[in-house]
């Protein structure tokens, strides 16, 4: 069956996105959603040796806590599951210790992000230890979520319908997403998400346009939304392959 | 991805899919719903709490002369044809 999507990107930074995409069902729009919250893999640390630790937290307390800091997951197929990378940290107080002390074994598993705080230590507390990260998927444990803040709206189309009347007072009409107006996508970020901003003394009607989704995608640093939205894509693509050859055994 | 039949005939069949969840099952419902010889389509999924069946039972009842079976082969392709040409247009966006 040839289906035509059309994709548009409305707003567009590396780890942050809206894209408009036409012709998807709800169910399609929702399976590439779910799949790129539960599906992408991505590396989390997931054990830790600890070496020393003097700080105030209980040696668990500071395992969780490098697990939740995010680390760049290195391109597919560099990579297979099972695989470790070991990082190891080094504090000694007085310091607040950073994701950004985290030194790893592979230059493609790093910090995403530097100024994650892990524990201020205090005169002779110290921190050493050493962290294995493994591959694994949003499914088992929100660590290893890559799409952070995932989610869809139906595009709306603006209409003006007619003028107020002289003297009537305008009423404020939120929307939050992205509307369109005479074919062109306006983020309604632009006019303060109230449409008596950007139609002062008109009348005006909102509707859904069918089969047009906006996603706006955010992702915790491990690859860009690029890598993301293929990746989910790819994921439903096995996964129907898969029991593509199954059936036909 | 393990398949079981639980039940079968001319234009039925309920089969287990293991392994998989709403991500994909309802995506693949979705896909089966489009074809003009499926008449129904369905899935039933527990939460894991419930301590009795949580792998996915999907129903397809199709029209008389067709296979379920052969349905769900194609509603599998319309599936992988349908989210390659949404990669394909997402990169050729980005």
């Amino acid at each position: 069956m040839a289906t035509d999507y059309d994709v548009e990107f409305v707003e567009r930074e590396d780890r942050e996105a809206r894209f408009l995409v036409r012709g998807v069902t709800p169910a399609f729009a929702n399976g590439i959603r779910r799949a790129m919250v539960a599906d992408v893999p991505t590396m989390a640390v997931d054990t830790v040796r600890f070496i020393e630790n003097s700080s105030v937290m209980f040696d668990e307390q500071i395992a969780l806590r490098l697990g939740l800091v995010p680390l760049t997951t290195p391109p597919e197929g560099e990579f297979v599951e099972d695989d470790t990378v070991t990082l190891s940290i080094d504090v000694q107080g007085p310091a607040t210790a950073y994701s950004g002390d985290l030194v790893s074994s592979d230059d493609l598993v790093q910090p995403a992000d530097e100024n994650v705080p892990i524990i201020q230590l205090k005169d002779d507390q110290r921190l050493e230890a050493e962290a294995d990260a493994i591959m694994n998927h949003g499914k088992n444990h929100a660590k290893h979520q890559g799409g952070v803040a995932v989610g869809y709206r139906h595009l709306q189309r603006v209409e003006v319908v007619g003028d107020l009347d002289e003297f009537e007072e305008q009423e404020s009409q939120i929307v939050r997403g992205v509307v369109e107006d005479d074919g062109e996508l306006v983020p309604t970020s632009e006019f303060d998400h109230d449409l008596a901003n950007r139609y002062p003394g008109k009348e005006v009607r909102l509707e859904d346009v069918p089969e047009a989704f906006v996603f706006h995608v955010e992702t915790d640093g491990s690859f860009t939304v690029d890598e993301l939205v293929t990746r989910a894509a790819d994921s439903i693509i096995d996964r129907a392959t898969e029991l593509e050859d199954a059936v036909q055994l | 991805m393990e398949l079981r039949v639980t039940e079968s005939s001319e234009t039925e069949l309920s089969i287990e899919i293991a392994g998989e969840d709403h991500t994909f099952m309802n995506v693949l419902k979705g896909a089966l719903l489009e074809s003009d010889d499926v008449t129904a389509a369905t899935y039933d999924m527990n939460p894991e709490q419930s301590g009795g069946q949580t792998d996915p039972i999907l129903t397809i009842k199709t029209e008389p002369g067709v296979d379920p079976l052969d349905a769900l082969e194609e509603g599998a392709i319309t599936v992988r044809e349908k989210t390659t040409a949404f990669r394909d247009a997402f990169e050729a966006a980005a």
